[in-house]
């Protein structure tokens, strides 16, 4: 017999520049209330200010929950975490710095025994973090799953998008025809995601699904195409039809090309009917705790049938239509899609449904899987399928340079970071002679230290050598963006998913890339590791497949 | 001109990490984005850069500027205009 499970939205907690709990925030939208500034709270000699958010919106969701159940997982979303600690020499292992580690200090504080899961993947962490928690559960790794996500305002990520000319001087308007960028924010948020039916508030998380751009790793799609699939996808999971859908919670983020790009997905998926908004006028890009944010205040939103106004907007300025309005509208509510895209061409979507309206879903049989390719890059040796292909004594940029001149000439391969050139060498070898469609294949691959060789590059630039911020070296900031090249290069369209853990043998990143394979989702999924700090690095990536194929 | 022209090709390279290429590579008629030299709109941010940190030219709207960025030529005559 097939067993079958529902995947329920529980409480949920938000605490941004508007003030603290999904409530108040929610009301001071409906009001019309701006609240771009820092939230109020300070480090101490214990946790970090974005740790001490965190454990708060935790503290909040907690009551109810096993801490000390292996049913019960803890994942993280956030792009920087504590990078408001880095300076210009690199951290020592332990460091609060690497994500890994602020993660157990926040488990450690709010009584979690387990090993975390953290998901670092650019502007779409939030949704991406319950896509992960709703697959997880559904397959019955977990009963219950706290999400937790959280991003500061620092001078460090301030720096980067201002030197990318994308942040507005007045509050953002997203979708307005006079939108000259974003507001940056900053929150933390907790959601629990449970298999109970009685830790419910009435909200069902119904499917979600991920997609690349392979177009750029900073600027969105020109069609909207790959955006507008992870819709249909997430909508297709449980069989939602486009007439069921009452709201779209999009990303807007007033940037003209993400607007621009969103239009154009909103009507290939024949959703540009539906009242949509977007929240950023009111809390700002909170960055990885905005998918996250946005879903508890749309879960409030399907509750009470209110779509929230898009504060400052006018006159549509997008280039396809859509139903956006400043006023607060009243809406019969069934089911309402949230999504967001980020830098490395990432999109993600999730359905959420009211309870009345959701339908069971069956739990996968997990499958075999095999691995077609595999390629590992370690002390100036890079094997393929266990042949050593390449022998160096050099550092890694000549080592890298020499495989490089190896393969296909690309002129963007000098650009890159050295985590970057890294993970693109590698998979050359691994897809070589694979037959594939765009959206036949996902990535999934973990590290230990996120982006944080790129991060000691954008820092050192600005602290070390006075010079203005790079928005080429801003751009890799994020660990994700390796994926954004590997897609870019070989015309991947599935998910790329970057998962960050404090070891190699952690299987987090495999088991996932198994359930993908087990689901039917994808033929092909691309997953290992990709570590490169200060020129020590170690690769280890697997084309993987399912035994059928 | 010819020795403003020079230098910006070799600003740009170093700031784009252009390796395998030479000022002399690049034909100052030669389009820089798209099919030319291949270059971005992250690039064409750090072009500004090299306009404000070297010539103190100041662009607040990247859009406005790709125009002046169609090659050297139009690049190294609208610095020649505007440098401070």
């Amino acid at each position: 017999m097939v067993k079958s499970v529902n995947t329920y939205l529980g409480k949920t907690a938000i605490w941004t520049g508007l003030g603290f709990g999904v409530v108040d925030n929610y009301e001071k939208m409906l009001k019309g209330v701006t609240g771009l500034q820092r939230i109020d709270i300070e480090g101490d000699g214990q946790h970090s200010r974005l740790e001490r958010m965190m454990i708060r919106v935790i503290e909040e969701v907690k009551p109810g929950i096993d801490m000390t159940s292996e049913r019960t997982a803890m994942l993280f979303s956030t792009t920087k975490g504590n990078i408001a600690n880095l300076g210009i020499e690199c951290p020592e292992e332990g460091s609060d710095v690497y994500l890994h580690k602020m993660a157990s200090r926040v488990c450690k504080a709010v009584g979690f025994v387990g090993k975390p899961i953290v998901v670092s993947n650019a502007c779409i962490s939030g949704v991406v973090a319950v896509v992960l928690a709703q697959r997880l559960i559904n397959a019955g790794r977990y009963d219950d799953i706290i999400v937790v996500g959280g991003d500061e305002m620092t001078e460090f990520t301030t720096s980067g998008f201002m030197a990318f000319k994308s942040v507005s001087e007045q509050p953002c308007r997203p979708y307005d025809a006079k939108r000259d960028g974003l507001s940056l924010g900053e929150a933390a948020g907790a959601v629990v995601v449970s298999n109970d039916r009685k830790k419910s508030h009435g909200i069902v998380v119904a499917g979600g699904s991920m997609s690349n751009d392979a177009n750029h790793i900073s600027g969105p799609s020109r069609t909207g195409e790959p955006l507008a699939e992870a819709i249909r996808q997430a909508m297709g999971e449980p069989g939602i039809a486009n007439d069921d859908i009452s709201f779209v919670n999009a990303h807007g983020t007033a940037t003209v090309y993400n607007d621009e790009m969103e239009s154009k997905a909103i009507n290939l998926a024949g959703l540009q009917d539906k009242p949509l908004n977007s929240l950023k006028p009111y809390i700002g890009h909170t960055l990885g705790a905005s998918g996250l944010v946005e879903i508890a205040i749309a879960a409030e939103e399907l509750r009470h049938g209110m779509v929230i106004g898009t504060k400052g907007f006018e006159t549509l300025g997008t280039p396809m239509p859509l139903n956006v309005s400043a006023e607060n509208r009243s809406v019969t509510m069934k089911h309402c899609v949230k999504s967001a895209s980020g830098f490395g061409g990432c999109n993600a979507a999730v359905v959420l449904s009211l309870e009345e309206y959701s339908k069971e879903r069956a739990v996968p049989s997990m499958t075999d899987v095999k691995c077609l390719h595999r390629c590992t890059m370690k002390n100036g040796e890079l094997s393929v399928d266990g042949e050593l292909v390449v022998k160096s004594e050099a550092d890694f940029g000549t080592f890298a340079r020499d495989v490089y001149h190896r393969q296909d000439a690309n002129m963007k391969f000098f650009k890159m970071t050295d985590m970057c050139k890294m993970g693109y060498l590698a998979s050359n070898y691994v897809l070589k002679d694979v037959d594939y469609k765009p959206y036949d294949i996902a990535i999934v691959m973990s590290n230990k230290s996120s982006s944080l060789d790129a991060d000691l590059t954008h820092w050192r630039i600005q602290k070390r050598d006075n010079q203005p911020a790079s928005p080429a070296a801003f751009v890799y900031t994020l660990p994700n963006i390796v994926m954004g090249e590997i897609a870019i290069k070989n015309g991947i369209k599935g998910e790329t998913t970057f998962l960050v853990t404090d070891s190699k043998n952690d299987e987090t990143a495999k088991d996932y890339a198994r359930l993908l394979l087990s689901e039917g989702r994808y033929k092909y999924v691309l997953t290992g590791w990709c570590e490169l700090l200060e020129g020590n690095y170690e690769l280890d990536i697997e084309l993987l497949t399912t035994k059928f194929n | 001109m010819e020795e403003l022209k020079t230098q910006l090709k070799q600003q740009i390279i170093d700031a784009l990490n252009l390796e395998d290429i030479t000022p002399a590579d690049i034909d100052n008629e030669a389009p820089l984005f798209g099919d030319g030299l291949g270059l971005d709109s992250i690039d064409a941010l750090e072009i500004i850069l090299i306009l404000e940190s070297n010539y103190g030219i100041h662009i607040a709207n990247a859009g406005e500027a790709r125009p002046l960025f169609k090659s050297i030529n139009t690049l190294a005559d609208f610095v020649a205009a505007n440098k401070k």
